[in-house]
Formats: C-alpha cells, sequence, structure tokens
C-alpha cells in the first residue's frame, strides 16, 4: 500500500473527527455514522429504484442523532446523487440547514464515501469511527462567496481573498474544485483527500505522465464507469 | 478526460462504452477487469467485488490492485460534490461544453441533464 494513501486516510479522518467549520467535532462524526448508516436504508433502496424518486414516500432508517433535513441531505446524496434537484437542495435549506452546513456536510459525505469504498474495494472492514475532538466550529462564511454558477454559493477563484486561506491549484481550477468553497476548510480537507486517490492537481491534464501502477487510460476508464453509474453529468 | 487520456497515446476510444459497455478490442489493458471491479463496488456487492478484485489482481499485481481502488473510490466522492452542489456539468470539458461528447457517451440520457434547465453559468445571472 502507498504510505501517501495510508496517511492521506490517517489524516483525513482525524480531520473529520476535529471541529469543522459550522459542525462541532460530536456532530461531524455523527454525520459520518449516519453515513454508513444510510447505505442499509430501505426507504433510500426504494427511492433508487423508482423511476420518479421524490414520489416515495417513507421514513429513512437513521441513527437518530440529527435532525431530519441532514438525514434527508445525507442519505439522498449517498444513496441517489445523481437524481438531486436544485428544488430538492432548496427544500433541505429551508427544513432548516444553513448553506454553510449544507456543504459541510456533503464534503464530509464525499470524504466518507472515498474512505469506506476505498476499504470495500480492497475487502477490508470500514475503519472504525473516531473518537469527536473538542473545540468550536470556526463559523467561517467566505466575502467572496455567490451564488450563482451552481445551487449554493460558490467562490470563484477571482473572489478570493487571503483570509479564505489556500483553496484552488490555479485561477482555471474547474467547477468540481470550486464546489465545496463556500466551507474553505472543507475543500481543503477534501483535496487532501482525493489528491493522493486519484492524482494531484499539476497531473491532471498532463496525460502523458502517470505516477500511478495503472496507466492513465485505465485510471479514467474507471472513473467514467463509476461516473456513468452514478449518472454523473458532469 | 478518458479521451484524452487515449488521444496523448494516439489511439481513440467509443465513448458509447462508458454508458453501454466497452467493445472487444478497446485499447486498453485489462478493460473488462477493470470495468467489472468498478461495477461491483458501486452496486455495493460484496461477493462480486471479491471476485473481481481477485481478478484484477491477478492482471495489474497488489500496487495496481491498490490504485484502481483507490480511483474507484475517488469517484464515489467527485460525483456527490458534483451532483449535491449542482455544479454546472456544461463545464465539465476543461471549463468547456462539450455536447457532441454528452451526447456521445449517453450522458444527456442522465436524470440531472434530461430535468436541467441549466445550459450554462452565465444563464443564471
Amino acid at each position: 500500500m502507498r504510505t501517501d494513501l495510508t496517511e492521506s486516510h490517517d489524516r483525513a479522518w482525524a480531520a473529520i473527527a476535529a471541529p469543522g467549520t459550522w459542525l462541532e467535532g460530536a456532530r461531524r462524526v455523527a454525520v459520518a455514522a449516519e453515513i454508513r448508516r444510510a447505505r442499509e436504508c430501505a426507504y433510500c433502496a426504494e427511492i433508487k429504484a423508482a423511476l420518479s424518486p421524490y414520489a416515495v414516500k417513507g421514513k429513512h432508517h437513521t441513527t437518530g442523532r440529527l435532525s431530519e433535513a441532514e438525514v434527508e441531505l445525507i442519505h439522498r446524496v449517498v444513496n441517489d446523487p445523481g437524481r438531486l434537484t436544485e428544488s430538492w437542495s432548496q427544500s433541505v435549506l429551508a427544513r432548516g440547514l444553513s448553506e454553510g452546513e449544507y456543504v459541510e456536510i456533503v464534503g464530509l459525505v464525499a470524504m466518507v464515501m472515498m474512505l469506506d469504498t476505498f476499504s470495500h474495494a480492497l475487502g477490508a472492514p470500514p475503519r472504525a469511527l473516531p473518537e469527536p475532538q473538542p473545540g468550536e466550529p470556526t463559523r467561517y462564511r467566505p466575502s467572496g462567496a455567490k451564488k450563482k454558477a451552481a445551487w449554493l454559493p460558490l467562490v470563484e477563484p477571482q473572489d478570493a481573498v487571503p483570509a479564505d486561506g489556500p483553496m484552488y491549484p490555479s485561477p482555471k481550477a474547474g467547477y468540481i474544485y470550486r464546489g465545496l468553497s463556500l466551507v474553505p476548510q472543507s475543500l481543503r480537507d477534501y483535496w487532501a483527500l482525493a489528491f493522493h486517490h486519484y492524482l494531484p492537481a499539476e497531473l491532471v491534464y498532463r496525460f502523458d505522465q502517470s505516477i500511478r501502477a495503472i496507466s492513465r487510460p485505465q485510471t479514467e476508464v474507471l472513473a467514467a464507469r463509476v461516473s456513468a453509474l452514478h449518472q454523473c453529468a458532469y | 478526460m478518458l479521451r484524452e487520456s487515449m488521444r496523448t497515446g494516439g489511439k481513440e476510444i467509443d465513448l458509447r462504452g462508458v454508458t453501454q459497455g466497452f467493445e472487444e478490442g478497446t485499447e486498453i489493458p485489462h478493460v473488462a477487469a477493470l470495468v467489472e471491479f468498478a461495477e461491483a463496488v458501486v452496486a455495493r456487492d460484496a461477493a462480486r467485488t471479491a471476485r473481481a478484485r481477485e481478478a484484477l489482481r491477478g492482471k495489474l499485481g497488489e500496487a495496481g490492485l491498490v490504485d484502481a481502488a483507490a480511483t474507484v473510490a475517488a469517484f464515489h466522492g467527485f460525483v456527490r460534490i458534483a451532483d449535491a452542489i449542482g455544479i454546472p456539468y456544461t463545464t465539465a470539458a476543461r471549463g468547456e461544453d462539450a455536447p457532441e461528447v454528452r451526447e456521445r457517451a449517453g450522458v444527456n440520457d442522465f436524470y440531472r441533464v434530461r430535468t436541467s434547465t441549466t445550459s450554462t453559468p452565465a444563464d443564471r445571472t
């Protein structure tokens, strides 16, 4: 196993357990637990099988530690991400979740799904959830965040300020980089993990180079097939 | 990205394979085993994943298997950010739209595209 990969996992779990920008450490670990519970949710399985995902009525199988809005966000993003809609995202916010909380939770879903899927793919048990770390969230909202290109506000590279901390590998960073930018720390935590799983930013468009044990076309065929199976249009 | 990575090596690939399966003769070594591994993991089918993993290990070795698993796992994260934040799919090709690629790959049949009224970020201002 690459040591950079295992070390990135250690850092990711530590980040998940630490206080975030809008969520305390205990709530972040509760989100991780809910992500795992969501994978066994019978209601989500019904939704996934339905032609009309928003017509199915029922209740999520939940740990009971989070609000209804948080549970709905986590379960839908875990189980049927390709059929989310802007009106659905707005309905989740209307149930009492702030935009910052929404984005921070999405970042946690993305990290935990990556970590747990890696374990599953290699036949290893999922790692035990970490102990939450004490402390207060920073409650930092970037001054340049605007709702324009996506369903949630983003910080475009030209609108980033030093107080946001480092976010983008280049001023031309694609929208996938900008997705979590309303919560810069979530963006940094996510990409600190993703670069070790996929490719470092500086190599993403260097198709003539591969630092992995599989070729670049092999990497991209996996990426394309997984994205297609999720019905991800991006 | 798949198309570009192939072109760098002077090769082409039929993008319909992304949604319809790849034909024999695709110039990516062990493509069938790779795709079977990806599909098994996405399906969260432990027994199927175990079989696909052993097949892939036999073809790629341990380091190759780990990097295949890391890639498959990575895209379980990327897709969720893209779809939960609603970033514009019309910028997926290095900031540009590539409707011919979407059409060829079958992406235009995806729920998000079929139900979307969005065309470009500029339209949303």
